[in-house]
C-alpha cells in the first residue's frame, strides 16, 4: 500500500472578489442544471453530424422541456401519487449528487464531505429506483419491462463501480473523489500507472452502460424491445416528464464530471474561491465534457448494439478491468 | 477562506513500464477468450506478441543488454509477422471461420478466468523470492497470462483456440523469463523462439489433417466415443 502523505495546503488571502464556499456550492448545481441539456444537444447533434445528417439544433433540448412544460399532465388510470413524485425525487436526487463531486473546484465544499463515492452512486441509484417504480406504477408493459430490465442491469453494473471505488480507496486511503483527483493531479507517473488507467477505463465503460449508450442501449431509438433505461418514461407526460428528460441529461453530465474530474482529467478547475476562477471553470468543463462526448458519439457510430443476452459479457469485461486494477494495486503496494 | 489539506498516496514507481507491458498482456489473453472468430484471436495473438517485443525492447533499454534488442527484433519478426500469417494462410485454405466455440456462456468464463488470475497472482506473491530487484507485479501478471492460456485452450473446442492458447502460453513465459532473468544466456532465449516455431510446424499439420479428416477446425466430435 503506498504511503499518504499530505500535500497542496491552501492558504493565505487572496485579492479580488472571493466566493462564498456555499455560493460555489450553489454554482456547481445551477452549473449541472443549466448546462446538462446543452451536452446532450451538441452531442446529438455531432452524432447527426457523423451520421450525415444535419441533426437537431444544440439547444434542442432545452426547446423540448421548455415545450413538455407548458404541456398537460396525463395520469394512467390506476397510477397513484408515487408516478408524480417519482420525477420530483429522481431531480432532487441529482440536485444532491453535485454537491459531493468535484464540478467547479478541486478543493472539497463544505458539504463536499457528506458522502464519499459509494454515497454519491447511492444517491443515483435511489434515482434509478425512483424512475422505475414511476414506471412500475403506470402498468404499462414497456415501461415495466424497461424498468425491470434496469434495475437488472444497474445491478450488474454494480460491481465494477465497487471495484472502481477500492481502487481509489487503495490509491488515496479514502473513497472521496477530490482525493482521487489529487492523487492523479499529483504527477505524471500516477496519471498513466497502469491501475489508474485500467480503474478509469472500467469506469468509462461503467459511463457507457449508465447513460445508455451503444453497446448497450440505443438512446435513440424508438423500437421499445431494444430499450433498456428509454422505456422507463413512455408513460410520463407533461411538466413530470420535461422532468425526467432533464434529468437524464443531468445524469448524464454528473457521471461526465466523475469520469472527466475525477479520473481522466482532473485539470482546470478553481483552485480558489475567486469568482473569475470559478466562472472559468465552467467553460473548462464543458470543454471537457463536449470531448469525452464527442468520444462517445463515436464509439455510437462505431459499434452496434449488442443483443440483450450479450450486455452480461459487457459487464463482465468491465468487471474484469477493475478487478485487473485492484491486482496491479495490491501487487504494486506491496 | 478555507484550507484544504489533500491526502495524496507518494505515487509508485512505474519503473520500466514492465508493469504496464504485462497488463496489456494479460488483457489481450482475456480478449482472446471473448474473440468469437479465429481470425480476429490471431489477430489478438500478433498484438499480444508486439506487447511482448515491446518490453524486450524497455528491458534492453533499462538494463543496456544488447542481445535482448536482437531478440525483441527475432520475436517481432517470428511471433508479430510470421505466426501470425502462417495461421491465416490455414485459416484461408480452410474458408469458413469457425465461430463460437465456447463451450460456456463467454461472461462465465471470464468470472473463471478471474478467479484463475487471482489465484495465480497469489500463487506468485507467496512464493518466498522477495527481493528489491524483482518486479514482482509483471511475474505475477506473467504467471496469470499462462494460467489464463491454460483456460483457453480447455474451453475452447476448436483447433485454432488451442494453437493461440498454446502459443499466448509462450508469450506469458517470455514475460517473465524477460522481468525475471533478462540477462538470460541469448542462446537459451533463442532456443524458445525455436521451440515455437516446432510447435508452429506441429500444429500447422494437426489443423489440416484435422480439417482434411473432419471438414471442420471443431474439436467437438472428437469427444465422442465411436466402436
Amino acid at each position: 500500500m503506498a504511503s499518504a502523505h499530505v500535500i497542496a495546503l491552501r492558504g493565505g488571502k487572496v485579492s479580488g472578489t472571493e466566493l462564498d464556499p456555499a455560493e460555489i456550492q450553489v454554482l456547481q448545481d445551477l452549473t449541472i442544471l443549466a448546462f446538462a441539456p446543452f451536452v446532450s444537444g451538441a452531442i446529438a447533434h455531432f452524432e447527426a453530424r457523423l451520421q450525415g445528417r444535419r441533426g437537431p439544433r444544440i439547444l434542442q433540448p432545452y426547446y423540448d422541456i421548455a415545450k413538455l412544460f407548458r404541456k398537460e399532465t396525463l395520469v394512467p388510470e390506476d397510477a397513484s401519487f408515487v408516478f408524480l413524485v417519482c420525477p420530483v425525487v429522481a431531480i432532487a436526487c441529482y440536485l444532491t449528487v453535485p454537491l459531493l463531486i468535484p464540478v467547479l473546484t478541486n478543493y472539497p465544499l463544505p458539504l463536499g464531505y457528506m458522502g464519499d463515492i459509494l454515497g454519491g452512486g447511492f444517491i443515483l441509484a435511489l434515482a434509478g429506483f425512483a424512475v422505475a417504480l414511476g414506471a412500475a406504477e403506470t402498468g404499462g408493459p414497456y415501461a415495466q419491462l424497461g424498468s425491470s430490465r434496469a434495475m437488472t442491469f444497474g445491478a450488474l453494473i454494480e460491481p465494477s463501480i465497487l471495484f472502481v471505488t477500492f481502487t481509489v480507496a487503495l490509491v488515496t486511503t479514502t473513497d472521496l473523489p477530490y482525493f482521487e483527483a489529487a492523487a492523479v493531479r499529483s504527477s505524471f507517473a500516477q496519471f498513466v500507472h497502469p491501475a489508474h488507467l485500467l480503474a478509469a477505463l472500467a469506469f468509462f465503460l461503467v459511463v457507457l452502460s449508465d447513460t445508455g449508450r451503444i453497446p448497450v442501449e440505443t438512446h435513440a431509438s424508438t423500437l421499445e424491445f431494444g430499450m433498456i433505461d428509454e422505456a422507463r418514461t413512455l408513460e410520463h407526460s407533461g411538466p413530470p416528464f420535461a422532468l425526467l428528460k432533464w434529468g437524464s441529461a443531468m445524469k448524464q453530465m454528473i457521471l461526465y464530471v466523475i469520469l472527466i474530474n475525477v479520473f481522466v482529467a482532473p485539470w482546470g478547475l478553481a483552485g480558489s474561491g475567486q469568482l473569475g476562477a470559478v466562472l472559468l471553470a465552467i467553460p473548462v468543463f464543458l470543454g471537457k465534457a463536449l470531448g469525452i462526448g464527442a468520444v462517445f458519439a463515436v464509439i455510437d457510430n462505431s459499434f452496434s448494439k449488442l443483443r440483450l443476452f450479450k450486455i452480461t459479457e459487457f459487464m463482465a469485461a468491465a468487471f474484469l478491468i477493475a478487478v485487473l486494477a485492484v491486482l496491479v494495486l495490491y501487487l504494486v503496494g506491496r | 477562506m478555507h484550507v484544504f489539506a489533500t491526502l495524496v498516496a507518494a505515487p509508485s514507481t512505474v519503473t520500466d513500464g514492465a508493469e504496464t507491458v504485462a497488463v496489456l498482456v494479460l488483457l489481450s489473453q482475456y480478449a482472446m477468450f471473448r474473440a468469437g472468430l479465429s481470425r480476429s484471436q490471431v489477430r489478438l495473438y500478433a498484438f499480444q506478441s508486439l506487447s511482448v517485443s515491446a518490453l524486450a525492447l524497455i528491458v534492453a533499454a533499462t538494463r543496456h543488454i544488447g542481445e535482448l534488442y536482437v531478440l525483441a527484433g527475432l520475436s517481432l519478426l517470428l511471433k508479430v509477422i510470421l505466426v501470425p500469417s502462417v495461421i491465416m494462410r490455414v485459416l484461408k485454405e480452410v474458408r469458413g471461420d469457425l465461430a463460437g466455440s465456447h463451450r460456456f456462456g463467454v461472461a462465465t468464463m471470464v468470472l473463471c478466468a478471474i478467479v484463475l488470475s487471482v489465484f495465480g497472482v497469489f500463487v506468485v506473491e507467496g512464493m518466498p523470492i522477495h527481493s528489491k530487484s524483482l518486479p514482482l507485479p509483471a511475474l505475477a501478471l506473467a504467471a496469470a497470462v499462462v494460467l489464463v492460456a491454460f483456460l483457453l485452450v480447455i474451453v475452447r473446442s476448436d483447433v485454432v483456440s488451442q494453437a493461440v492458447g498454446f502459443f499466448s502460453l509462450e508469450n506469458g513465459v517470455s514475460v517473465a523469463s524477460l522481468v525475471l532473468a533478462a540477462g538470460l544466456p541469448f542462446i537459451a532465449e533463442v532456443a524458445f523462439l525455436f521451440d515455437l516455431l516446432v510447435a508452429v510446424v506441429v500444429f500447422g499439420l494437426l489443423m489440416r489433417v484435422h480439417h482434411g479428416r473432419a471438414a471442420t477446425l471443431s474439436t467437438r466430435h472428437l469427444e465422442r466415443l465411436r466402436g
